[in-house]
């Protein structure tokens, strides 16, 4: 490997956000230098990548810097590329057949049937399609969905799926579909991203697509369970800080003053020792979460971030509310998401309109909760600001922020958003702590660095 | 030391451990750095058996830290023996000063642990941190001299520098994530569950007994349990528990229909086998079916 396109490499994956120290780069030299014989790949990944989750980035990376020579990115020789690319669609839908009629060579699963070859899979998907609406100024999702409908991916699924569900298909074949699925959903965000890095000539959208920095609401499973974890460190971050209060237990550190006032029973002989440990300062929190339909994205993390404060605070009090307030602290909390989503769609119909109303929420609050909170508690409110054109009565915020701590706002809207008419954050703004823009993982570990 | 990739491959499967080519290209420069490995993966799929089977190859003395939740400093690298202390504190009550003058904070009042005893060995050492994400987290910023300097620093005796460079190998069961301090120090291998041929050749080479018809026939009865949704997968473990399990049962192949009762050797959950069971059913009429 020449040291242009190492350091193109470096570079693309720190873009990306993995980090790469400056030893990590030594030691790759040395092993490109003394193990020629070594994929290089094998070795610059086993050096570089430092988190299982990182690995699939840096395929997508070195695929298009070092495997795909129809699209020299970040060259300027970018015409050149576009003429290859011609071709080679040219030949696609020539041994595809069928595409020809779908204006941009693309070719359809279904029209296929059965014999689909998936070893030759990057033939399947329109690459100048793709160019073209990624010149649009499409998102990333959007193209993929776009791209996936004209290539009657859904149809495909759908006959695939009834006829699993008709057992017409065997579990073997249907493992494969599986596959062939993925395959081709992976292969086609590969060749989104192939076009995406060469129309903006940056990273910019693979570092997007990052799972810190990808809105919550777009987010696969497995990227949720990162931001689970992520979360599930933070919130054990924010119950861990020691308080300035000692105990007595059986490990820590050496109690000097116990062991000597203990020692007088026994005439000045030490004969036992006693061991302290600071106590942990346990912040009072109440978390006032909206569960309403136009949070339903992102009700998910927020209930998922309760949870997490829940297991770890002792004083906690978690009020769910629509227009009007449900007090669920001493509600049995499963590990199921599932279940949990499912009392509050039961408790939505019963008790609200569904629509979101603050202001009568604050006042139910201010009038029957508010006596028994502590001045030292902190309010934490999850939620859109989104009113529903009702009044946002901010008098009974300001009775509540007055006796409380602080009152921490956490909004997964972008602040453009909060200007739009039905929107009350900016009533309610001047009565909180500071509200916060809450819609990734890296938002809310932003948050957490901030408040707590 | 091993020359290349292959030769690690070669005598670790000498000593009854097959690995992939990626990995042991990956656990090869690691040793080639002299940096600490961290391995990751699910339960079951011979983590620790690797590290086993490295002390082994390369004729280290194994020195093992098995981690916990509240493990900490004391526990796993050194303390002071304040019995001892206090001992001496009493018999310095009957002597002279210049007898007494002794530093009650000096190597005779050390208590080694793993790790310390790791860096202290006059021989070469292969040093396993086993399941490191049970442990607090701040245990993990304890480990960080050692895993990046190979010394350990003790305030009141200074830094105790390794002579013979330890092998750390570090695994983990990803129920937490770790800091990225941590992981910057180390090279990553994550393992998964084998490729069926792998499979093949752990199974035959671990129950030699067994017939090739039946080794074949029970990985890919487990390839196929694993594809399924179920709570716990099954190991590699289980797979050769079940395997034997089937021949002493004098099975010679494996017939859905008569693996009620043997299945809670392959799964560990009533809820999975339940799951099995009913897949076992349709598996059978499918079977059926094609012959």
């Amino acid at each position: 490997m020449d040291g242009w396109n190492f350091i193109r490499l470096v570079h693309a994956l720190r873009q990306v956000s993995v980090s790469i120290s400056s030893q990590d780069i030594l030691e790759a030299q040395v092993c490109l230098d003394r193990f020629p014989d070594l994929s290089e790949k094998q070795i610059l990944k086993s050096l570089f990548i430092h988190h299982p989750q990182d690995s699939l980035m840096f395929e997508t990376i070195w695929r298009i810097l070092l495997e795909n020579p129809k699209s020299s990115v970040l060259n300027h020789s970018k015409d050149g590329a576009k003429d290859a690319l011609l071709e080679e669609n040219q030949d696609s839908s020539g041994t595809g057949g069928q595409g020809v009629g779908r204006g941009s060579g693309g070719v359809s699963l279904t029209a296929k049937g059965n014999i689909l070859d998936f070893s030759h899979i990057t033939n399947l998907i329109p690459f100048t399609r793709l160019e073209e609406l990624t010149c649009n100024g499409l998102e990333f999702e959007e193209i993929v969905q776009i791209n996936l409908a004209e290539m009657d991916y859904y149809t495909w699924i759908n006959s695939y799926d009834l006829a699993y569900q008709r057992s017409e298909l065997s579990e073997e074949d249907w493992y494969t579909h599986q596959n062939n699925r993925t395959t081709l959903m992976r292969e086609i965000k590969q060749q989104v991203f192939t076009a995406q890095v060469s129309h903006e000539n940056s990273w910019e959208p693979l570092a997007r697509q990052h799972w810190l920095f990808k809105p919550l609401s777009t987010l696969t499973d497995e990227e949720k369970g990162l931001v689970k974890s992520s979360i599930r460190k933070l919130a054990r971050k924010l119950a861990m800080r020691p308080g300035s209060r000692w105990k007595i237990s059986p490990r820590g550190s050496i109690d000097i003053s116990r062991i000597i006032s203990q020692s007088i029973q026994w005439d000045g002989i030490l004969f036992r020792l006693s061991y302290r440990q600071r106590i942990p300062r346990a912040p009072e929190l109440v978390v006032l979460c909206d569960v309403s339909n136009s949070m339903a994205a992102f009700v998910e993390f927020l209930i998922y971030i309760v949870m997490c404060l829940r297991a770890r605070f002792r004083k906690i009090r978690v009020f769910f509310f629509i227009d009007s307030v449900w007090d669920v602290s001493d509600f049995v909390w499963d590990d199921d998401l599932g279940v949990v989503k499912q009392e509050i769609k039961s408790w939505g119909r019963m008790a609200s309109s569904g629509f979101t109303d603050y202001g009568v929420v604050f006042r139910e609050l201010a009038e029957n909760q508010l006596r028994d909170l502590s001045s030292r508690a902190t309010l934490v409110i999850l939620g859109d600001g989104k009113n529903n054109f009702r009044p946002a009565q901010p008098e009974y915020l300001a009775q509540i922020s007055s006796r409380v701590r602080n009152v921490f706002w956490l909004n997964p809207l972008d602040s453009q958003e909060w200007n739009e008419p039905d929107n009350m954050i900016k009533e309610y703004q001047k009565y909180c702590s500071k509200v916060y823009r809450c819609r990734s993982a890296s938002d809310f570990q932003r948050v957490v660095k901030d408040v707590f | 030391m091993q020359a290349s990739p292959l030769d690690l491959a070669q005598v670790l499967k000498e000593e009854g451990y097959l690995i992939d080519e990626e990995s042991a290209t990956t656990l090869f420069l690691s040793l080639t750095l002299e940096k600490p490995c961290l391995i990751e993966g699910p339960a079951g799929v011979g983590k620790t058996q690797l590290a086993l089977a490295l002390a082994r190859a390369e004729k280290r003395k194994l020195i093992r830290l098995q981690c916990y939740e509240g493990l900490d400093l004391n526990k796993a690298l050194y303390d002071w023996n304040y019995a001892k202390q206090l001992l001496r504190l009493q018999l310095a009550k009957t002597e002279e000063w210049d007898e007494i003058k002794v530093d009650l904070f000096s190597e005779e009042f050390l208590l080694t642990r793993p790790l310390l005893e790791s860096i202290l060995s006059p021989e070469p050492v292969l040093l396993l941190i086993d399941e490191l994400d049970k442990s607090d987290e701040e245990f993990e910023s304890f480990l960080l001299e050692l895993l990046a300097e190979q010394q350990i620093t003790i305030p009141e005796l200074g830094t105790i520098v390794s002579k013979t460079l330890p092998i750390v190998i570090l695994t983990s069961n990803n129920t937490r994530d770790f800091s990225d301090a941590l992981r910057r120090r180390c090279i990553h291998i994550y393992l998964t569950y084998p490729t069926l041929e792998r499979e093949i050749s752990i199974l035959s080479s671990q129950a030699p007994e067994l017939s090739d018809r039946l080794t074949k026939d029970v990985c890919e009865f487990v390839a196929r349990v694993r594809k399924l949704p179920i709570q716990k997968l099954p190991s590699v473990s289980e797979t050769i528990d079940f395997a034997r399990a089937l021949n002493a049962l004098q099975k010679e192949t494996i017939n859905y229909g008569e693996l009620m009762g043997t299945l809670s050797v392959l799964l560990k959950y009533p809820k999975d086998i339940a799951k099995l069971e009913e897949r076992l059913k349709k598996w059978e009429t499918e079977a059926q079916h094609r012959h």
